[in-house]
């Protein structure tokens, strides 16, 4: 980056970020986002992303995760350069990435084994039903809520909920793992047992954890503090 | 693939207010497809009743003749004509009209329709030919049709009826034919009869038996050269088939009927896009983040079109069951047959779920065409 950011792009990084401009609208609507964004970041790395309103930081998620279609710059994740893929190729990337929203975006209809079934489905290879059962059981109970495979949402506290969207994401062992406010709807005790699940899943996979958050009690668990302002990153840690 | 159809079914069955709501919508529009389709062939079949009942290997008739109720008769000369040709064995003339007869025990007048025919040959399939052709050479007798609506009284060989005209003829026997929308009842008489007792008149189409291995298609064109251009000759699938047509193209019931079915389709489709619509809105973003997290726009598709098809399916079912118990209502107050043939169900079945799929897919077009990217 231009505020001192800028390395050599390692080429074992996990995700690496060069040169990202981001702009929304265009002619007179036109609003640039981010600004020569550079950054790496590592297999197993928990990077913190935090700053104000505006900053830019949901856009660099989405960007990473394949949501939305670069415009100038490069993003490799695992390898695979973002810039110029086509749907079939972003769509093999997000099933690499457990992504966490804020909101649990949980159907009603389906129970907790059931939404994690489906996202095993998705994630592109097709689990037999005893294995996806055992596999969810290990993911709910990882993060407390073992009593609550069979529950639906409207059985389940928002806190839980967001549980079993965690769960959702980290069910099919993601390469990579973008969270944003992800603790929002936690207690101290649930972001602990959640954090500490997002860490031994980074540990294991080796997945990079990229979160976005305002939560400063998670500060101290990253390996990596990021802040941005106005599109481009003015503290790196 | 299961899990799809699976998942589909889960989300389609959990709002269950909005599902039976819009089941009884496509369910309605399955009941009015049945009905119109129904009675759209009750129609068709009794424009051509003569025409299905026909047994010769061919028929001439009148070529201004756009269908069989239309009466353009045949010229009773050209029966003669059509005898002369080679290859032709037989020409049977047959005569239809309707009379009033009365109903001995309330005195009512009811129409009732009369095929004539000579008794040599029985032209239609109505029962045993050698039997109808024997009663039938007894003078001043007809044969009942034993299908007929029970508006007639009782009608018992040996008995007679009687006619508006206070003319009586004496019951031979029964023959098989059976009401239809128009008809409620028909009797069968020889052509002498018919003459005789009903004034002069001219047949309205001629059945024309072969010579045993006579090729039909030469037999047809010597018949068409020998006679002037004013009639035309068909096997009986090409009269039936032409009754059908004109009735579904040209005779403006066709149309009635089409557009009944068209307004069962508008209703069932208004249904079924309503509840996908309503189910894709509520749940958006629930949608986008199945895209996010790998989700291709044709597994949502397949997830949208799972909730159509089945909606179309427990529909038609609901649907069919409501005709079933329409057309038992109509067989017991109307004796008319309105069967629920398996084309028809086949018919009905495919349109509920072209309409279903149609709403499916345009309820899906706000799912493919969600930004994923949104949802943080």
């Amino acid at each position: 980056m231009d505020n001192g950011n800028h390395r050599a792009l390692d080429p074992s990084a996990a995700i690496a970020i060069e040169a990202v401009s981001y702009t929304f609208g265009s002619g007179s609507a036109r609003k640039p986002v981010l600004f020569d964004l550079s950054l790496h970041l590592a297999g197993g790395e928990f990077v913190v992303v935090t700053g104000p309103s505006g900053a830019g930081k949901t856009t660099l998620l989405t960007l990473v995760g394949a949501l939305r279609a670069l415009q100038t710059g490069s993003i490799k994740v695992l390898g695979t350069e973002l810039a110029g893929l086509d749907a079939r190729g972003q769509l093999e990337i997000r099933r690499k990435t457990g992504f966490i929203f804020q909101d649990h975006n949980l159907f009603d209809a389906l129970t907790s084994y059931q939404t994690l079934r489906l996202a095993m489905e998705l994630g592109g290879r097709a689990v037999p039903k005893r294995e996806a059962l055992q596999r969810a059981t290990d993911m709910l109970g990882e993060l407390g809520m073992a009593q609550h495979l069979h529950a639906r949402p409207r059985e389940l506290s928002t806190g839980e909920k967001q549980r079993v969207a965690i769960a959702r994401a980290l069910v099919n062992n993601p390469s990579i793992i973008l969270a944003d406010e992800p603790t929002a709807s936690l207690d101290r005790q649930s972001t602990d047992a959640v954090i500490g699940v997002l860490k031994n899943q980074a540990r294991r996979s080796g997945a990079p954890i990229v979160m976005v958050t305002h939560d400063n009690r998670l500060f101290a668990m990253a390996n990596r503090i990021i802040t941005m302002a106005d599109g481009r990153i003015t503290a790196p840690s | 693939m299961r899990l799809g159809f699976a998942t589909g079914l889960r989300l389609l069955l959990h709002a269950r207010g909005r599902f039976v709501g819009a089941l009884g919508g496509i369910a309605m529009a399955v009941a009015i497809m049945f009905v119109e389709a129904e009675l759209l062939l009750g129609i068709v079949d009794s424009q051509a009743t003569v025409a299905q009942l026909l047994r010769g290997d061919l028929v001439a008739m009148n070529v201004s003749l756009t269908n069989l109720h239309k009466w353009n008769r045949l010229d009773e000369v050209r029966t003669q004509q059509i005898a002369a040709v080679d290859g032709v064995a037989h020409v049977t003339p047959i005569y239809e009209g309707a009379v009033g007869m009365r109903n001995l025990e309330d005195g009512r007048i009811r129409r009732i329709v009369v095929f004539a025919f000579p008794p040599d040959g029985l032209p239609i399939d109505i029962g045993d030919a050698a039997e109808i052709d024997g009663l039938l050479k007894r003078p001043d007798t007809v044969l009942f049709d034993r299908r007929s609506r029970p508006i007639y009284g009782a009608i018992a060989p040996g008995g007679d009826i009687e006619f508006e005209s206070k003319l009586k003829l004496r019951v031979a026997g029964f023959v098989d034919i059976g009401p239809d929308i128009v008809n409620d009842g028909a009797l069968v008489m020889s052509e002498g009869t018919w003459l005789a007792r009903f004034g002069s008149d001219t047949p309205i189409m001629a059945a024309i038996d072969l010579v045993p291995g006579a090729d039909r298609e030469d037999v047809r064109r010597r018949i068409l050269a020998r006679l002037p251009v004013d009639v035309a000759v068909l096997t009986p699938a090409e009269a039936r088939e032409r009754e059908i047509v004109f009735t579904l193209r040209v005779a403006p019931v066709g149309v009635l009927f089409a557009i009944g079915m068209l307004a069962g389709l508008i209703i069932g489709s208004v249904s079924c896009y309503q509840i996908l619509f309503n189910e894709v809105i509520d749940q958006q973003r629930q949608y986008a983040t199945l895209k996010a997290i790998g989700g291709s726009d044709a597994f949502l598709r397949r997830l949208i079109l799972t909730q159509a098809f089945v909606l179309s399916w427990i529909g038609f079912a609901a649907g069919g069951a409501v005709a079933w118990f329409f057309d038992a209502s109509v067989a017991r107050t109307t004796g008319l047959p309105l069967d629920l043939s398996g084309a028809t169900a086949m018919l009905v079945l495919a349109l509920a779920m072209a309409m279903c799929a149609g709403a499916g897919l345009l309820a899906v077009r706000s799912v493919t065409t969600s930004d994923p990217a949104a949802l943080y």
